[in-house]
């Protein structure tokens, strides 16, 4: 599925008067689709298969919530012990370790703050690229789409110097800033407001409507399902971002979850089951947030695919 | 009003991305002096001279084998096996779907997380790997401390957290392919494994190109896990061109020479992002 067809399959649900859900469609779309009868053979084995697969994937995340819970004198044995013990005592222990309430807290306003920023960065400009006229829009746009082509770790070592310059080094600002405006962000709301009706517009106008209340009454409820997209995307960039965080920062009051993670592997390296234990309580929120959302996160994938045309 | 509206995303982008890849350049240029920024010194080319001379250590050439390895393992590996993953899971079902779940769900976990569970699987003494090793008679091998292992162990992870994001995108491919061709194929006698080859994957072609592309971007840039399971070591065979960059520069600071790597992993990226864009259009005008 190119993205076109995306945007085409939403312009078509916008026109049948579903605008509320487009997104949801081509999610819903993708994920379950009906294929073609295969032989006799491979219907009686693909189940197996697929359950197999299923299953493969899975085992290092169930052999991480095994050892969690698993006694330490079972964990230095080999062949290892695969049935759990249900030794809930690992979590309070690693719990203890760290001031992981600080570094939840941090990733909390950091994510938070990321998402705000792109959410209003990328309706501004989205609504601008989309609908406005103006001198040098073209290369405007093709400037902040190159953007996308640069890798985060070439930007490492000119942005660590530029922190230290600002005086931004070991705070808040250095990790939620820079990241306040997504490529992504701005070029799915410029696509979802060119499907919308000029029509729209004009009528607004007409009600003496200026550009902002435009954009923010009439654009920007219409955006909800794209700014679910956006939000989704950029709270996940800023939940699992690593090497960033870690190389901008110095000290626990200021740094995120993964990089507290990483932190507690370098002390505990060899406490597997208080390792596990950390690693659980740091990741299931985000499991658990995948299950929930999980048709916007398969619609992101698409998203980010149409992310990259020019 | 319109300027206004583009003026803050423009502003981060110009500082903090634009901006500073022209400062790579500049630095690339300098012996760059980590303490005391009055000291920089000029240098011209000379730490492109180190690339191509291979004076430092890893040599610059070593760098890019390596690169190559985990990037040709990943490319081959992450497409051949998500592609056969999608067919297994294209159809609608129950099963299918939970399977899909399974597998993007490894995706979405975070790379530190997930890294330390793996490092604790590849256990020399008590792992996981070795348990299945044993079942197959073979004795245990410390995967991340050996040299001819530590990279296949790191290969076998990242292929887990990415696989699940190629599979979807080839689901999403499979959806817009006609099943009418298919059905012709069957009719004409076809098995399932020629209606693959002379059907589906040549309609399928143009997504199998744009994965190709960005698996080698994403790749090209792994770092995280480098980072958390062999700190690219055994010596350094694992210190692929993203883990060299931080490793030079955060580390042995050498900041200038690290720049200069910046540079070469920048021009490749660009070159295939533009390859990127191409296979996209043309993706766009067959679909």
């Amino acid at each position: 599925m190119s993205p076109t067809t995306a945007t085409q399959t939403n312009a078509q649900a916008i026109r049948r008067g579903r605008l509320l859900r487009p997104l949801r469609i081509a999610g819903g779309r993708t994920w379950h689709t009906p294929g073609n009868p295969n032989g006799r053979v491979a219907q009686l084995l693909q189940p197996g298969a697929a359950v197999a697969v299923g299953l493969l994937f899975l085992v290092p995340i169930l052999w991480m919530l095994i050892t969690s819970v698993a006694s330490d004198a079972d964990v230095f044995t080999f062949p290892p012990r695969l049935w759990p013990a249900w030794d809930f005592s690992n979590y309070a222990k690693a719990w203890g370790k760290s001031p992981w309430l600080t570094y939840f807290g941090n990733t909390v306003l950091i994510a938070g703050s990321v998402v705000l920023l792109v959410l209003i960065t990328s309706l501004m400009a989205g609504f601008a690229f989309a609908l406005m006229r103006f001198r040098g829009k073209g290369v405007l746009f093709l400037l902040v789409m190159s953007a996308m082509m640069v890798p985060q770790t070439v930007l490492l070592i000119p942005n660590f110097i530029i922190a230290q310059k600002l005086g931004w080094y070991d705070t808040y600002l250095i990790q939620i800033v820079p990241w306040g405006a997504s490529v992504f962000g701005i070029f799915l709301l410029r696509q979802f407001f060119l499907t919308l009706p000029k029509e729209l517009f004009e009528a607004a106008e007409m009600d003496g409507a200026g550009p902002l209340r435009m954009l923010f009454s009439v654009a920007a409820p219409l955006a909800a399902p794209s700014l679910v997209l956006v939000a989704l995307n950029s709270f996940m960039g800023s939940w699992n971002a690593f090497v960033w965080p870690y190389i901008m920062t110095k000290s626990d009051a200021v740094r995120p979850i993964e990089v507290g993670l990483q932190a507690f592997y370098g002390t505990e390296g060899t406490d597997w089951t208080g390792l596990c234990a950390a690693v659980s309580f740091t990741t299931l929120p985000i499991i658990a947030l995948f299950l929930f959302l999980q048709k916007y996160f398969v619609t992101g994938v698409y998203g980010t695919q149409g992310s990259v045309r020019g | 009003m319109a300027y206004l509206l583009i003026l803050p995303a423009l502003l981060i982008f110009l500082v903090f991305t634009i901006g500073p890849t022209v400062f790579t350049f500049v630095v690339s240029t300098f012996k760059w002096n980590w303490l005391n920024p009055d000291q920089n010194k000029f240098v011209g080319l000379a730490n492109y001279q180190m690339l191509v001379d291979g004076s430092q250590d890893p040599p610059f050439a070593a760098t890019l084998l390596t690169s190559g390895y985990f990037v040709g393992a990943m490319v081959v590996g992450g497409t051949a096996i998500s592609l056969a993953m999608a067919m297994l899971l294209r159809k609608a079902g129950r099963i299918n779907v939970a399977a899909r779940t399974a597998v993007f769900l490894a995706h979405v976990t975070p790379l530190v997380a997930t890294s330390i569970v793996w490092v604790w699987i590849f256990n020399p003494r008590f792992g996981l790997a070795n348990l299945v090793m044993s079942w197959l008679g073979i004795p245990n091998i410390d995967w991340l401390g050996n040299s001819r292992f530590a990279m296949p162990a790191v290969i076998i992870y990242s292929l887990w957290h990415e696989i699940g994001f190629t599979t979807v995108i080839f689901l999403g491919g499979l959806t817009t392919i006609s099943t009418e061709l298919a059905e012709a194929a069957r009719l004409d006698g076809c098995n399932a494994w020629q209606e693959f080859w002379n059907v589906t994957f040549p309609q399928l072609r143009p997504v199998v190109i744009f994965v190709i592309v960005v698996s080698s971007v994403a790749s090209l840039q792994a770092f995280t896990q480098f980072f958390m399971m062999t700190g690219g070591g055994p010596g350094f065979d694992t210190a692929t061109l993203g883990f060299q960059l931080y490793q030079q520069a955060f580390v042995f600071r050498k900041t200038g020479y690290a720049a200069a790597l910046a540079v070469v992993l920048f021009g490749i990226t660009v070159a295939l992002s533009i390859l990127q864009l191409r296979t996209t259009r043309s993706l766009g005008r067959n679909a």
